[in-house]
Order: structure tokens, then C-alpha cells, then sequence
């Protein structure tokens, strides 16, 4: 199984790699594989403008590049297939499915007429299915689009994800469940990332059966919390499902900004300290678990912070000041974290890291 | 650690005083009073007096309306038209803020329903003039109808659309009464937004001094993050929305027909008042005081290039399909396309760099 919130050893990749890998690496990043205890993968912006996907040692060095058309967003990888897929960010129209080990061709897909991604995708436990979260525009609702990996990733169908604004979107461990946040934001591509409906927004969280599509659960905020966009997903153990939120509404206010639900359960909100919300900026724009110590981490690029909680209880373990935080995810010992300035865990790179970063493999639980 | 539960537990709190104690990080860090100052400009020299304008351009479009169905002539015709030409400019200054109250309440679309791919806004207005629905000649119950037939283009099409020589023939026409009440309801909206930008309690208090206690802006570096925005954006709709809909490139396929205000020819008046808008704020706001002096060539940079764009648009054909069809027209069109890109790039990048943006403006907004 592949999911965020896992690892792989350096040992695994280089085995998954390859030779061809290894051999077309630079002595530099070649260095930082060897050294690497772990993998990761993330979209950047290069000094020139361009975009591309670097995968990324424990300590945060580039090991290796790959070039995109256009700004990626969020990722997935399968531990089963060794393939990873990058979504282009909305309103974008391609993702890019490729192999962090070089070993194959990259696959691009293009969302149909009148859809686009919205950014975020997953694979099922099995590889065989990639679910992606697309924005059907002129009928404002979000949809998961179908993708068979052993046709080249063709687009066999779609379910309806129960809401409008759909983002981030995970499936459950058992690849039984499609996990949907629904931020609630409607937009349209002929205005751009303009959000239309700020007044009347509809987040929800929703719960799919993965082979039928049925609906299976779906939370909507209450009325004071109707600006709050639950955009972003995570699964912890036993099935607890971590959801991240972002605040449109008025700016001195202190919303919830993160919580769980599981299956069968209501949503908790976590009460974070006033001082952290604050810190976050009433923003959270990435989550990620680890498993195996039981941690969250959370970033706010607009408050310049990265928290850590306490998977069980949502206890703040760790606040941390990072200026432009943007990505996170597990790491051999607790959480990584990127920045729009270069930093990646202890390294700094010259490029900006885009909002999500993915582990390439599973972390020993 | 509290768990707040859903059902009916979970309460939104006023941040009070700790909101300045906590550690942020925020991307920029700029002299709060600098900030207040350029904020209070951009409000004060720009939005204000741009929705103010338009108000006052949206009752006189409703006057000569009114005067064309009391008393049809060419005169009063072309009198309309002009008004509404007018209307367009002042609309299109103003029209580059894509935040705050206009984007509640749907009033960004009762003004201009666009971009209007499946031509709603044309079969609504027709249907509507096809069966003379009384309903829609009062402006109160037309502000309650389809937001796609109260704005400008429904007025677009009364007076220049076919079947507008009635308006010539006959008093009080129905298509005369309804294009009148799309120019009182747009006049209405018009004043309610006015209103609320002049209030001085209100969101031009918010704009002017970002504090922990503000509900928009809760500290300087959020709140010209925000009027960088709107420069951004609002170059970006320009290139993206309003001439790439119809121009792509010479080698891409072209809709004439897809142009905002196409039927009236007042596409580049549009465009020439979006650029100008832009250029306004850019000026009027002194956001060129929030940078060190060796970044400050970009402004005068992005104001040359709008001034190209500007003078540019005046050399265009307002026929559209000529525009599109002729080799030299469309040199022209893929001038203004990347210029257009240009001055994003200046903005993005260049202003928003020069800021802390660390990544330009549009890198940075999560998501």
C-alpha cells in the first residue's frame, strides 16, 4: 500500500531504482541518495519560471528533477506500482503520472470537456485505480474521475463527489472507502482561481463507497462554520481520518482549524490553543500523518508556522516559525517541512517548493 | 486537549489582544504605518471616488434611458448609447477590484454577467422581450430575476442588438422600459456599493488600518498582499477573460462573437478602462513607497507597459471579426497579449518579490 504518512528506506528505493537510476544521477545527488534515509517528492518553481517535480532526500536535497508543462499541486504515490502522480493545480487540465526511478516513461493524462483537476488524487491500495478530484464546471459539482492504470491510465468513469469545491481526497486503507474534502468554493476556469461563492459557501466531508460510488457519509459544517473550507486529508491509524481547514471568513475570528472523523463517527474539531490558531493564520494548507509516532503535522504559509499534534488527542506537541511553510509530511522522526523560500528540512535549495510533498514508499510502522 | 464537537459546541471567538503576542511568521514585513498610509490612498484616491463615478455614470445612464423611451429620436438614441458608452468606462475603472462587498450578493454579476459562454444572458433577454414581461420594466423586481439579464449585457443588447431600431419608433416601448430598468438596477447596485465604501465605519476603516482586530486584514503585510491581488488579478483578466475568450493566437480558433460588448463595438473602450483602472490604482495607492529604491524601477516599468496597452487599444478595429481576420490587426492583438503577460510578470514577480513575496504574488497562495 502506498500512502502518504509512509516511507521507504534508502535501501528499498535504490532497489525500486535501479541501476539506470543511480547511474544518470549527478555526483551530488548522488551523494544525497546515499546518504538518504528516505525519499520524498515535491512540485517547485525554478529560478526561471519553470516548473518540474524534485525528488528529495530526508535532509531535503534534490536528488532528482522532472520537468512539468505547467505548476503541479498535490501528489501520490503507490507503493505497489512505484509509479507517483503529479495533479496539475486548479484550474490546471494534465497530471503527469511518472516513475521516481526513471524506469519508465512518464503518462500524461488531460482531464474531458468540461472538467478540470482540482489538484489532488490517489491510488488505489492496489495500484490499479488512480481517483482524482475534478471540478465538473458547468454543473458546479466536484466529481472523482477514474483512471485505469493498466490501460494507460484511461479515464473509465466518475463518481459524484457530493459536493461543490472538491479538493484533496485520500482512500482508506482497505481501498474500500474514497475520503473526500469538499472545500465548498465553487469556481469556474472563465474566472480563473477567482472564488465565487465566499458568501454561500458548502464544505463537507464525505465518504464513498470506492467500487460502487454510493454514498456512504457526508458531514456539512454547521451555519457558523460555513466558511470554513475543509480542503485538506490524511488517514492516522485504525481508520481516523485527519482533515485541515482554511478560514474565509472574517479575519479576527478564531475558526477550528483541524479534526478527525472516522467512519460512522461525527467530526471532532481540535480546540488548538488561541495563540496557535492564531499563529496558523486561520489557515492550514497542508496535512500530513505519521503513523508511526502518531504525529500530525500542519503548515500555514500565511501564518509562517509548522505544528505538530498528538494523532490521538490533537495535543500541540511542536510549534515551529517558518516563514512561507508549505509542504509536510512524515518523516523518520517526525514531520518534514518545505517553504516557498527553498527550505526543505535542514536544506536549503534554490527553488520555491510548491504546497505538498509526498512520501515516495511506506515508513516501517 | 478540548475536543469541540460538531453539534453545536464549536464557536468562533474574537481574537482580542493575544493576536499580536503570537509568533507569525507572515511572508512580509513591512512599517505598519507605511502600509495604513497606501492602504488609506488606494481607498481614498481609487476605490471610493472609482465607485462614486460609477454611480453617478449608472444614474445618468438611467436618466438617458428613461429620456429615450419618453421621447424617441435619433438624438435621444445616440444620447443613450453615449451614456452608456460612459457607463462601460467608469464600470470598467472600478471594475478591476474583484474583492470585497461587489463579489457578496451576486452584485459583480448583476452589473456584468460575463464571461457568458452559453449565450444565458442573450436567450434570457430575448425570451424576455419575446414575451414582454411587465415584471422586468421595474428595477426592484428585476434585481430579483436571473442575474444574466440585469447587468450591461442586457442594456448592450436592447440598443444595439437586433430588433433595437424599435426603440426609435415607438414611446415607451417594453424593450425600451426594460433596457431602462437595467440601467436603474445597475444604478441601484451601483449606490448600495458606494454606500458601503463610504461608510466610514466600514470596510474603508478595515482597508485603512490592518490590526489583530480586523476582519480583513490582520496585519499590513496581509493587507497589500491583497491590493497587490487586485493589480494581479485584475492584469490577468484582462489578458485571460476579456481577450484571449476571442484571441488566442493566429494559429488558435477565434470568437468574435465571444467578445465582451462585441454587438456595441465597445470592446477596447472595456479593455482601455480595465488598463486604466490599473494604472490608477497602481499610482494613485503610492504602493511605490513600500519599496526600497532600487526596486522601485518596476512600477515605472509596469506603468510604461500599461500606457503601451492603453495607447494600444485605441489603435484596434472594434469590429471584432475584422480584428481577428486581419493580419495586422491581430499583430496588434498578440502585442497586447504579451505585454499583457509582461506586466504580470511585473507585478507577480517584480513588485511582489521586492515585498518578501519570496516567490512572486501567485506562487504564494497556498491552496
Amino acid at each position: 500500500m502506498a500512502w502518504r504518512g509512509e516511507t521507504i528506506d534508502r535501501r528499498g528505493f535504490l532497489k525500486a531504482a535501479g541501476i539506470g537510476f543511480t547511474a544518470a544521477l549527478s555526483p551530488s545527488s548522488l551523494m544525497a541518495l546515499e546518504r538518504a534515509d528516505a525519499v520524498y517528492a515535491s512540485g517547485f518553481r525554478a529560478p526561471d519560471g519553470s516548473f518540474g517535480i524534485a525528488t528529495v532526500s530526508e535532509r531535503g536535497e534534490i536528488i532528482d528533477r522532472v520537468a512539468l508543462p505547467a505548476r503541479a499541486h498535490g501528489m501520490a504515490y503507490s507503493l505497489a506500482t512505484g509509479r507517483a502522480v503529479a495533479f496539475a493545480r486548479r484550474p490546471g487540465t494534465f497530471a503527469m503520472i511518472f516513475d521516481p526511478s526513471r524506469q519508465a516513461e512518464p503518462i500524461v493524462i488531460t482531464s474531458p470537456e468540461s472538467r478540470h483537476f482540482y489538484g489532488h488524487g490517489h491510488f488505489s491500495p492496489d495500484g490499479r485505480w488512480l481517483y482524482a478530484s475534478e471540478n465538473d464546471f458547468d454543473g458546479n459539482r466536484g466529481m472523482i474521475g477514474i483512471y485505469d492504470a493498466r490501460e494507460k491510465f484511461r479515464r473509465i468513469g466518475e463518481f459524484d463527489a457530493h459536493g461543490i469545491g472538491t479538493h484533496d481526497m485520500t482512500v482508506s486503507d482497505d481501498g474500500n472507502l474514497l475520503i473526500i474534502a469538499n472545500g465548498g468554493i465553487e469556481t469556474h476556469p472563465d474566472f480563473g482561481r477567482t472564488k465565487l461563492n465566499l458568501d454561500h459557501m458548502e464544505p463537507s466531508l464525505v465518504l464513498l463507497d470506492a467500487k460502487t460510488g454510493a454514498l456512504v457519509q457526508r458531514h456539512r459544517l454547521p451555519s457558523s462554520l460555513k466558511q470554513l473550507s475543509t480542503r485538506h486529508l490524511d488517514i492516522a491509524d485504525a481508520g481516523r481520518i485527519w482533515f485541515a481547514c482554511q478560514w474565509e471568513g472574517a479575519r479576527n475570528t478564531l475558526p477550528p482549524l483541524a479534526g478527525w472523523f472516522q467512519k460512522g463517527e461525527d467530526l471532532s474539531f481540535v480546540s488548538l490553543p488561541e495563540e496557535t490558531t492564531v499563529r496558523l493564520g486561520n489557515y492550514v494548507g497542508a496535512i500530513a500523518v505519521n503513523r508511526r509516532e502518531g504525529l500530525v503535522g500542519l503548515t500555514s504559509p500565511v501564518g509562517g508556522a509548522a505544528v505538530t499534534l498528538d494523532a490521538r488527542t490533537g495535543a500541540v506537541v511542536k510549534e515551529e516559525t517558518v516563514r512561507d511553510a508549505a509542504g509536510v509530511g512524515a518523516a523518520a522522526h517526525g514531520i518534514a517541512v518545505s517553504s516557498y523560500e527553498g527550505r526543505f528540512n535542514e536544506t536549503r535549495s534554490k527553488v520555491a517548493w510548491d504546497q505538498h510533498i509526498v512520501r515516495l514508499g511506506n515508513l516501517s510502522r | 486537549m478540548r475536543k469541540i464537537f460538531v453539534a453545536g459546541l464549536v464557536s468562533l471567538l474574537p481574537t482580542g489582544a493575544f493576536a499580536q503576542e503570537a509568533d507569525t511568521a507572515p511572508s512580509i514585513d513591512l512599517p505598519e504605518a507605511e502600509v495604513s498610509k497606501v492602504m488609506t490612498a488606494a481607498v481614498d484616491g481609487f476605490i471610493r471616488p472609482g465607485y462614486d463615478a460609477f454611480q453617478a455614470s449608472a444614474e445618468k445612464m438611467a436618466g438617458a434611458m428613461k429620456t429615450l423611451c419618453e421621447a424617441p429620436s435619433r438624438a435621444s438614441y445616440e444620447a443613450a448609447r453615449t451614456a452608456f458608452r460612459n457607463g462601460i468606462v467608469s464600470w470598467a475603472h472600478i471594475e478591476v477590484m474583484r474583492v470585497g462587498p461587489i463579489i457578496e450578493q451576486n452584485r459583480f454579476e448583476r452589473i456584468l454577467f460575463y464571461p457568458d459562454r452559453k449565450s444565458t444572458g442573450l436567450k434570457q433577454v430575448q425570451s424576455i422581450l419575446s414575451k414582454a414581461d411587465e415584471t422586468a420594466t421595474d428595477p426592484a423586481t428585476l434585481g430579483t430575476k436571473s442575474v444574466a439579464m440585469q447587468g450591461f449585457g442586457a442594456l448592450e443588447y436592447v440598443l444595439a442588438g437586433t430588433g433595437s431600431e424599435e426603440l426609435l419608433k415607438e414611446k415607451n416601448s417594453f424593450r425600451c422600459r426594460y433596457g431602462a430598468a437595467v440601467a436603474g438596477n445597475i444604478a441601484n447596485v451601483a449606490k448600495e456599493i458606494s454606500d458601503i465604501w463610504d461608510a466610514p465605519d466600514g470596510i474603508q476603516k478595515a482597508w485603512e488600518q490592518p490590526g489583530a482586530d480586523n476582519p480583513d486584514f490582520r496585519n499590513g503585510g496581509e493587507a497589500i498582499t491583497a491590493l497587490l491581488g487586485i493589480l494581479v488579478h485584475g492584469a490577468e483578466a484582462v489578458r485571460d477573460q476579456r481577450i484571449e475568450t476571442f484571441y488566442k493566437g493566429a494559429d488558435k480558433a477565434k470568437f468574435p462573437k465571444q467578445g465582451l460588448f462585441w454587438r456595441s463595438e465597445n470592446t477596447w473602450v472595456s479593455i482601455k478602462g480595465n488598463l486604466e483602472g490599473l494604472s490608477s490604482l497602481l499610482d494613485k495607492s503610492g504602493m511605490i513607497a513600500l519599496l526600497e529604491e532600487k526596486d522601485r524601477p518596476v512600477v515605472a516599468a509596469t506603468q510604461a507597459k500599461l500606457k503601451s496597452m492603453i495607447e494600444l487599444t485605441g489603435k484596434i478595429t472594434p469590429d471584432l471579426e475584422k480584428a481577428v481576420e486581419d493580419a495586422g490587426e491581430r499583430q496588434k492583438l498578440d502585442t497586447l497579449l504579451a505585454d499583457g503577460k509582461d506586466v504580470i510578470a511585473k507585478l507577480n514577480d517584480g513588485y511582489g518579490g521586492a515585498i518578501g513575496l519570496s516567490s512572486g504574488f501567485s506562487f504564494a497562495d497556498g491552496d
